[in-house]
């Protein structure tokens, strides 16, 4: 008996693997072909479908779904109001789970495959990040409602529009001016920096650190924690070990609330506290103590109570059919539509490279301030800034949008 | 003759199939889950190499598109080419990952093993994290915009990862047949057994983890480079190394194609429930499918897909033979000894224990056992359970360190000598229970062992003429002969030990060390065992022997040796053993008596 | 001295906490030789189940966790008998492989029924501290290593000082001789995985409490539990101990002093350099291994 004989794989085998290669492939390609060989052409009075792809489960889920609901409440009051161009709009949304890989394949599925008429931006950076490209790519208007990071603008694309007021290099901002402007005795001399590994939050904080040094406040702590941290004991306990009398915490998520936790269980009030992400959820309140809410600021990209256009009806619908004032995450979407909107109206058809150079001569009036945008899609307005007075979030900066003028300077302990 | 080529052609056509994909459809949908498709295939192949072939299960394949990700990414920025010129180095990199894996757990196996790689891939995650200076950490790296023509898409990445696939395979196969991959099988069946008849598990594996990975580190460039940024935590993502053993798991592991249509079965499954199901609870409906098919996978199809394909297919046809009856046949000639030859002449003893100790935490196991064995003799060793004479062989044969002491082999210290080695120098050593590599044919098995380790003979084919051959003598030798195209795990206890025996011969042993040979076979196996030892032992071949059955050990030995309780408490002629008090009364008993015409006398 | 010793504090607070998730852990690895990646599936679970409960009826969410290890018996025994020991007769290797797939399964469950917001319960002592001193002890942690005192004791007398401890000692030893002796090894280890899995009552109650929690928190724990087990050794409660001390003291020492950002890479260098320097943990003693017959 020869040995290859003994060692060869048997054939059949081989067979098998290769008939079931042969048959999964050409299913695929047969479904290939044929969509691309029955597609439609665009029927100029069927629905205007605008795609979509949002990470509706996974870790940041809770603020998907009230982003998701300011899309769909856009889209009913476009429809109710005659549509875009005479067409009814109709949204198609995938679920990408929050994973890069699909929200790529989900986007390219879109343009691809169902060959959608626009697009609208998905939420995160991170997923944005990597969508922004194919829309690049296959020259379809971008305008994403959430996802303020620099480095989705560093690559200049011509067709991706930004729909807060501001990107976060202007975070910080407003909080600056305010403290430029408290008179030099209530003013912090020392702060505590403390972020979450995140580009935004990192960006933001060393924004923070230059700036508050040049206002001649020095930085006694720097730390930044991996997003996956749950335990924030022996963070907040050397933050307290430093005794800063400002504490910048860059949260993102839950990781905001479980700081300042961890803050009162090792006993440590700082004099100001500035937050961001974690304030403006729902859970905030009941999570660390309602009377703990005090004197925190927080900036934010959307006020109920600003009087820009279309606000006071956006807050009134919206409460109407959701049973709940408007979030940060929803305003932002219906912005979004609203941008989209005004260029498609604008240029009078589906010419995407007209919209976008539309966008970029003009100014949209929308529910967050009126937008304009640089070359590579920064939005250049002023974000706001909230502060927790008497347990409500009051507006506290810029003066358009304020809803009260005194500042609490001093955080009472906690309880 | 056209049958065996219908497979042959039927493949290359769903190769071909595939490669004109882009040529028929623009659909950038579809080439794009054949291109996540194929580099599941990539990574699904290679981990097959080291959880199919060698039995070493990882969960932390992810991490190698990682670092061949990060690699060509920040080689090509640093460089200012374009990230599919530097691929290669991506390769580099993910296979040094690989090796120093394989140093680092050179003594963790199984479940340990698990873990360590799981550990792994997290920290090389985190390090990726927070080594921003380099990987500009979880701001993500951005890579080079394709410049190419928007008509040719994803050609280059479609035909780059193809090309990837297919050379994997190509590599895989290639193991398969040859040297390294017999090895690495009887490793992943028996690794400690594997050292002990020549294969230096070591190089072995490092061999193996490489393969593994550097064809992964290359797609991982490409990859890379497609999806346009690098985020750490998609990259070294727990749920991708789940998903790459279920690839290989529903495919087969240990075949060749199998992770491959694991792979092409996995992928577009997972890209159309993605794509398809909208509505609130998608996601967690996705879940519950994705984890609910890694258990139904383990719980009905936990060989995959082609090995339960190929048994069904193996189930026509005839049957290997078993149960035969070892004829009552004459010893033939026992084989040529070229290493017997060299020793000849030499006096004096082969072996020497001297003074050795060895304790397992509070228990003396051996306590300054001291004696030798003469060249050409046949020396018993007996005692109680318990009493070292298991331990002893370890040390011998170089599966334990003595704690003192030494062992001395054809007149040198051998003690710090490696276990592959000493059976290069010509020891061979039997099993209580003997231990053969059951995924093998009883020829591989005997094939398996190497008298000398050469780099260049990994490369060609497992089982060589000359090997055939030779083995196919000592099969016949130990009355294996018919059995050569056995399963291993098919044999009976008996069979398996004359297996084993053919096995240590192989390796043209100068000393044999048998483990309780006799125990547990018929007495007709026992005159036969009885008369092989004696024509290799006047053939010129020295053997230790453990035996508890007095009247086979004393009909065949010379000088005998009785251990109890790790000490040598009596050595000498059988008769002088057998009435020496000590020995009397620490074993055999007050009434044994060592009658004259034993079973298989030579007298 | 005051911040060192705070701490220390702390992190072994922390570890008490840790030992508290592994001590079921290290009884299906250490006796039965099964890893478990559900049991942090489990810890989750049963946090869903105690917040859900407080929610309701607004009982102590520790209180309650010593009644949900009930519920969380039935279910391990459940997954024992469905699964685990199935795949165990299979491939003892691939349990490692279902038992994921149980957690990523649990995960989509739990998303399914209770959604994806972060959930934490608050009862009144979830943020305050004892204080000694100038140093202070956060009193839900407290408690929670309390907790885990009681229940590595409570283990550890059931394996040495019951029957039903002998019986599952003789069959983590020596399967096919216990059976021999009349002990019914299946229902034997049956019980052992759901006695493992029932401290996950207790655990996930105190994990409602002390964190914040979304259905997908498992994978977070499975690092940190395995890197006590293996720390500890195996089945050794004592090395539990030890080991998450070992754990919590190393991460609260290395966010303190060194850098917050590899805090969290603590378990797996730990998990490395024990498996390949001690791989029989730090109490254990090596044990005999070549094949020889006992």
């Amino acid at each position: 008996m020869s040995p290859s004989a003994v060692f060869r794989p048997i054939t059949r085998r081989r067979a098998l693997a290769a008939l079931t290669g042969v048959l999964t492939t050409a299913a695929l390609a047969a479904c290939g072909l044929s969509s691309s060989a029955t597609e439609e052409p665009a029927d100029s009075d069927g629905p205007l479908v605008i795609g979509m792809s949002l990470p509706l489960t996974g870790p940041v889920a809770d603020r998907s779904k009230p982003g998701l609901e300011g899309y769909q409440y856009w889209a009913e009051e476009v429809n109710a109001k005659g549509g875009l161009l005479g067409r009814q709009v109709e949204l198609k949304v995938l679920d990408d789970g929050f994973d890069q890989e699909t929200a790529v394949s989900g986007y390219n599925k879109l343009i691809s495959q169902d060959k959608v008429d626009l697009l609208l931006g998905t939420f995160s950076s991170v997923l944005n990040l990597s969508v922004a490209p194919i829309a690049e790519r296959y020259k379809y208007l971008y305008v994403e409602p959430s996802g303020g990071a620099d480095e989705i603008f560093a690559r200049n694309f011509h067709y991706l529009f930004f729909a807060q007021p501001a990107t976060s290099e202007a975070l910080p901002n407003e909080f600056l001016d305010q403290v430029a402007k408290m008179p030099a005795a209530d003013r912090p001399k020392t702060v505590a920096l403390v972020q979450q590994e995140d580009p935004v939050t990192k960006q933001t904080a060393a924004i923070f650190k230059e700036k508050l040094a040049a206002l001649g406040v020095k930085t006694v702590h720097d730390s930044t924690y991996a997003p996956d941290t749950s335990n924030f004991d022996t963070i907040a306990n050397s933050i307290k070990q430093a005794a800063p009398e400002l504490v910048v915490s860059g949260a993102v998520a839950g990781d905001g609330i479980a700081l300042i936790r961890a803050f009162q269980k090792v006993k440590f009030t700082p004099k100001m506290l500035y937050q961001s992400n974690s304030p403006t959820d729902p859970t905030f309140a009941s999570s660390i103590g309602a009377a703990n809410t005090e004197a925190i600021f927080t900036p934010l990209a959307y006020s109920a109570a600003a009087p820009y256009a279309g606000n006071s009806e956006f807050v009134a619908g919206y409460t109407k059919k959701f049973g709940a004032a408007p979030s940060e995450d929803a305003a932002n979407s219906y912005s979004a539509g609203q941008i989209l909107a005004a260029a498609v109206t604008a240029v009078g058809k589906l010419d995407q490279p007209a919209m976008a150079d539309w966008l970029h001569k003009n100014t949209v009036n929308t529910i967050v301030g009126p937008l304009s945008w640089d070359a590579a899609g920064r939005s250049q307005g002023s974000l706001l800034l909230g502060q927790f007075q008497a347990g409500k979030l009051e507006i506290v900066s810029p003066a358009a949008a304020a809803t009260v003028q005194k500042l609490v300077y001093s955080k009472p302990g906690w309880n | 003759m056209s049958v065996a080529r219908l497979p042959r052609l039927l493949l290359a056509a769903g190769v071909l199939l595939v490669a004109l994909v882009p040529l028929l459809t623009p659909n950038t949908y579809i080439q794009n889950m054949l291109i996540l498709t194929f580099v599941l295939a990539i990574l699904a192949s290679g981990w097959n190499v080291m959880a199919g072939f060698t039995g070493y299960v990882s969960l932390g394949h992810a991490a190698f598109i990682g670092v061949g990700a990060y690699t060509g990414g920040i080689l090509a920025a640093h460089w200012e080419v374009s990230p599919l010129l530097v691929a290669p180095l991506g390769g580099v990199a993910a296979a040094l990952v690989a090796f120093v894996l394989g140093l680092v757990t050179r003594r963790t196996r199984g479940a340990a093993f698990v873990i360590v790689s799981f550990a792994m891939l997290e920290l090389l995650g985190l390090i990726t994290r927070n080594w921003t200076s380099l990987t500009n950490g979880s701001n993500g790296f951005l890579m080079p915009l394709p410049g190419w023509d928007l008509r040719f898409q994803n050609w280059p990445f479609y035909y780059a990862l193809l090309f990837l696939l297919l050379l994997s395979v190509a590599m895989t196969a290639g193991i398969r047949r040859s040297k390294l991959g017999l090895g690495l099988m009887a490793i992943r069946d028996d690794e400690v057994k594997a050292e002990g008849i020549g294969v230096v598990t070591s190089v072995y594996k490092s061999i193996a983890f490489m393969a593994s990975a550097v064809l992964i580190g290359v797609a991982g460039t490409v990859y890379g480079y497609y999806v346009s940024f690098l985020d750490t935590s998609a990259m070294f993502d727990i749920s991708l190394s789940m998903e790459v053993v279920l690839a290989a798991l529903i495919g087969g592991r240990g075949t060749v194609w199998g992770p491959v249509l694991g792979a092409f079965l996995l992928q577009p499954l997972t890209e159309v429930t993605n794509t398809t199901m909208g509505g609130a609870h998608a996601g967690a409906f996705r879940l519950v499918l994705f984890g609910g098919l890694i258990v139904v996978v383990t719980l009905l199809l936990p060989r995959g897909i082609l090995p339960e394909a190929q048994d069904f297919l193996r189930r026509r046809r005839k049957t290997s033979p078993t149960g035969t009856r070892l004829a009552d046949s004459a010893i033939p000639a026992a084989p040529s000894s070229p290493r017997l030859e060299a020793l000849a002449g030499r006096g004096g003893d082969l072996l020497r224990i001297g003074n050795v100790s060895r304790r397992f935490g509070g228990v003396t196991a051996l306590d300054e056992v001291s004696f030798g064995v003469p060249q050409g003799s046949i020396t018993a060793l007996i005692g109680p359970n318990g009493s070292g004479k298991t331990t002893l062989f370890n040390v011998v044969d170089g599966t334990y360190r003595a704690g003192a002491g030494g062992v001395e082999y054809g007149g040198r210290d051998i003690s710090k000598v490696g276990r592959a080695r000493r059976a290069f120098l010509g020891i061979g050593r039997t099993y209580q229970l003997p231990r053969l590599f059951d995924s093998l044919t009883v020829l591989e098995n005997v094939a398996a062992a190497t008298g000398e380790f050469r780099f260049s003979r990994l490369a060609r084919s497992a089982v060589s003429g000359a090997e055939a051959a030779r083995a196919a003598e000592l099969l016949e030798f130990v009355g294996m002969g018919e059995y050569v195209a056995a399963k291993a795990k098919d044999l009976s206890y008996g069979q398996r030990k004359l297996v084993e025996l053919a096995q240590i011969l192989m390796l043209d042993p100068a000393i044999i060390l048998l483990d309780e040979p006799a125990a547990g076979i018929n007495p007709t196996l026992v005159k036969r065992l009885a008369a092989l030892i004696r024509t290799l032992n006047n053939s010129g071949r020295t053997f230790v022997i453990v035996e508890h059955d007095m009247h086979f050990v004393m009909s065949l030995s010379d000088p005998v040796v009785a251990l109890a309780r790790g000490r040598v408490i009596a050595a000498g002629t059988p008769a002088e053993v057998c009435d020496d008090p000590a020995v009397l009364d620490a074993y055999l008993g007050d009434d044994f008596v060592l009658e004259a015409d034993t079973i298989g006398s030579a007298r | 001295m005051t911040f060192l010793l705070q701490t220390l504090i702390l992190g072994a607070l922390v570890g008490g906490v840790y030992a508290l998730m592994s001590s079921g852990f290290t009884l299906t690895f250490g006796v039965m030789r099964i890893i478990n990646l559900a049991h942090p599936a489990m810890l989750v679970l049963s946090a869903y189940l105690t917040w859900w409960l407080w929610r309701r009826t607004g009982v102590d969410p520790l209180l309650a966790g010593v009644g949900i290890c009930v519920i969380m018996y039935g279910v391990g025994w459940l997954l024992y008998r469905a699964v685990i020991s199935r795949v165990q007769r299979i491939d003892p290797e691939l349990t490692l492989v279902a038992s994921f797939g149980v957690a990523v399964a649990a995960g989509g469950i739990m998303a399914f029924i209770w959604g994806t917001e972060v959930r934490t319960a608050t009862p009144s002592y979830f943020n305050t501290s004892y204080e000694v001193g100038s140093l202070l002890i956060p009193r839900a942690q407290l408690f929670a290593c309390a907790g885990a005192l009681l229940l590595l004791g409570a283990l550890y007398a059931l394996l040495h000082g019951t029957f039903l401890g002998r019986g599952i000692r003789a069959c983590a030893t020596n399967r096919d001789g216990a059976a021999l002796v009349g002990i019914d090894v299946d229902r034997m280890m049956a019980q052992t995985f759901a006695i493992g899995a029932a401290t996950t009552g207790f655990g996930g109650a105190a994990l409602s409490v002390l964190y914040q929690f979304v259905p997908d928190s498992h994978f977070v724990w499975i690092g940190r539990v395995l890197c006590v087990v293996i720390l500890g050794g195996l089945g050794s409660f004592a090395g539990v101990g030890l080991g998450a001390l070992v754990l919590g003291i190393g991460e609260a020492l290395t966010a303190s002093y060194f850098d917050v950002r590899w805090a969290t890479a603590v378990p797996y260098v730990l998990i490395i350099a024990i498996l390949v320097i001690r791989p029989q943990g730090l109490i254990r003693r090596r044990l005999r291994t070549d094949g020889a017959l006992p």
